[in-house]
């Protein structure tokens, strides 16, 4: 019986590790630490986990692992709420059809992907605060946060791939 | 049976239709959460701070062993500098010593004169030092969360400084931890002033790393290098304080950079100039 009820939270914890991992990440993001590169430019780890686990294992991120990562993001960060939700969304909408053809390709091929894709969701945050802020933001540094998430996606995709490969279940 | 089975289709049918419509739903939920945070700022300061307080302990936790780890890297980066900093601080100390030796003399002479003009001097500043345990300064945003809030009798707009000069203003305040918005994201806007030629405008940020400087009168006279400090009107931060140098100056376009490294901020000091009337909390 104990056994039954102790397989069962090892399970249910590990159906939730995904979004776990990926708020340990985005928090740690936001930690004050001196190696970024230009003017505190931080990369964008709520896409990177977004489009990793939905290409990886969208059985254990869903929609509302997408919402909740967002609403954390706009918590912690100084965005309108609803900004980086928005943008996680159309980066949800634009994967869900694409999940098949990304899985199994080599690696480069899904960071090619997540090039293309992330690019739309920073210029869909960039469009939207740009009209809630009724001035175009700097596009310059919106590209700048964009090539440095590209740049260390393959770092952030190997902890992502070390939890999935070490710490969750093969998918039934 | 058949009731059953028809009832089971039924519910079946429902939860496709609300898996189909929850991406609508939460999309619009996204919209409707940046309208409020448009029209109503104070419900959503509130929410904010709360929630705030909640995750910030969690970032907190991984202050220490981030920059444990980011501390090899800087070990060898900064051990290039040294040699070369070291340099340069006995010479600024030599320098600083000379100014010292003015700025007592001066203060005397100041305290002389205000006595003989039954000068009222400003209320005295009351000081927190405050740690960073989050940071933004992407296109977006630029922020910070410090560990200091309500418990430490911080309010809302008031100046927080560097070692350097004026790096923002209280956001947002929780219990135990604030938000605060740095001098160049794009809801920041700062009355200052040229030190040089008392010429005023105001100071907004545009989520770059050089704020600019707006509505400076047509026959301003500026020039590049000149220093930039606050003016004190509208009474919430005092004048005098100050915040950077003019680095560009273009058609209807002037940039200044920080006196403060904006990237590189541990600690802040959070200063109370008793402006109660002006601060909202």
């Amino acid at each position: 019986m104990l056994d039954d009820w102790n397989e069962n939270l090892m399970s249910y914890l590990q159906r939730l590790l995904p979004l776990i991992s990926s708020l340990l990440l985005l928090f740690i993001s936001y930690t004050p630490l001196d190696f970024f590169p230009v003017h505190n430019i931080r990369p964008a780890v709520g896409f990177v986990c977004v489009y990793y686990w939905l290409i990886h294992r969208p059985d254990l991120f869903n929609l509302l692992s997408v919402y909740f990562l967002g609403l954390v993001d706009d918590i912690i960060s100084n965005v309108p709420f609803g900004a980086n939700i928005f943008s996680m969304l159309v980066l949800y909408v634009l994967l869900n059809s694409l999940v098949r053809f990304f899985n199994g390709k080599p690696f480069v091929i899904t960071w090619y992907g997540f090039m293309i894709m992330s690019f739309a969701a920073f210029f869909t945050k960039w469009l939207i605060l740009s009209i809630y802020y009724a001035q175009f933001l700097p596009f310059s540094m919106v590209f700048f946060s964009f090539m440095f998430t590209v740049a260390v996606y393959p770092f952030l995709s190997l902890v992502l791939a070390f939890v999935q490969n070490n710490m969750i279940a093969d998918e039934e | 049976m058949k009731r059953r089975k028809s009832l089971f289709i039924h519910f079946s049918n429902i939860r496709k239709l609300a898996k189909k419509f929850a991406l609508v739903l939460l999309f619009l939920s996204a919209f409707i959460l940046m309208l409020i945070n448009k029209t109503d700022t104070i419900l959503i300061e509130k929410t904010s701070s709360v929630v705030t307080d909640v995750l910030s302990p969690v970032i907190d936790v991984f202050v220490v062993p981030a920059k444990a780890v980011a501390g090899v890297y800087d070990y060898f980066k900064e051990l290039k500098q040294i040699r070369t900093d070291n340099k340069k601080l006995r010479d600024e100390n030599r320098y600083l010593m000379g100014i010292l030796d003015r700025a007592k003399a001066l203060e005397i002479e100041n305290n002389l004169l205000a006595n003989m003009l039954n000068y009222t001097p400003p209320p005295e500043a009351k000081y927190v030092t405050a740690r960073v345990i989050a940071e933004e300064g992407d296109a977006f945003s630029h922020s910070l969360i410090a560990y200091t809030g309500h418990i430490n009798k911080v309010k809302k707009g008031q100046v927080a400084l560097s070692d350097k000069g004026v790096v923002g203003r209280i956001d947002k305040v929780g219990e135990m931890y604030s938000k605060i918005i740095l001098i160049t994201d794009i809801n920041s806007k700062i009355p200052v002033m040229v030190e040089r030629t008392r010429v005023r405008g105001i100071l907004s940020g545009d989520n770059t790393p050089y704020p600019k400087m707006i509505f400076i009168p047509l026959e301003a006279e500026l020039s590049v290098g000149d220093r930039i400090v606050t003016s004190g009107v509208a009474g919430v931060f005092p004048a005098g304080l100050p915040i950077g140098r003019i680095s560009s100056i273009e058609k209807n376009n002037v940039k200044v950079t920080t006196f403060s490294n904006l990237d590189r901020l541990e600690y802040i000091k959070l200063v109370d100039y008793n402006l109660d009337d002006v601060l909202i909390d």
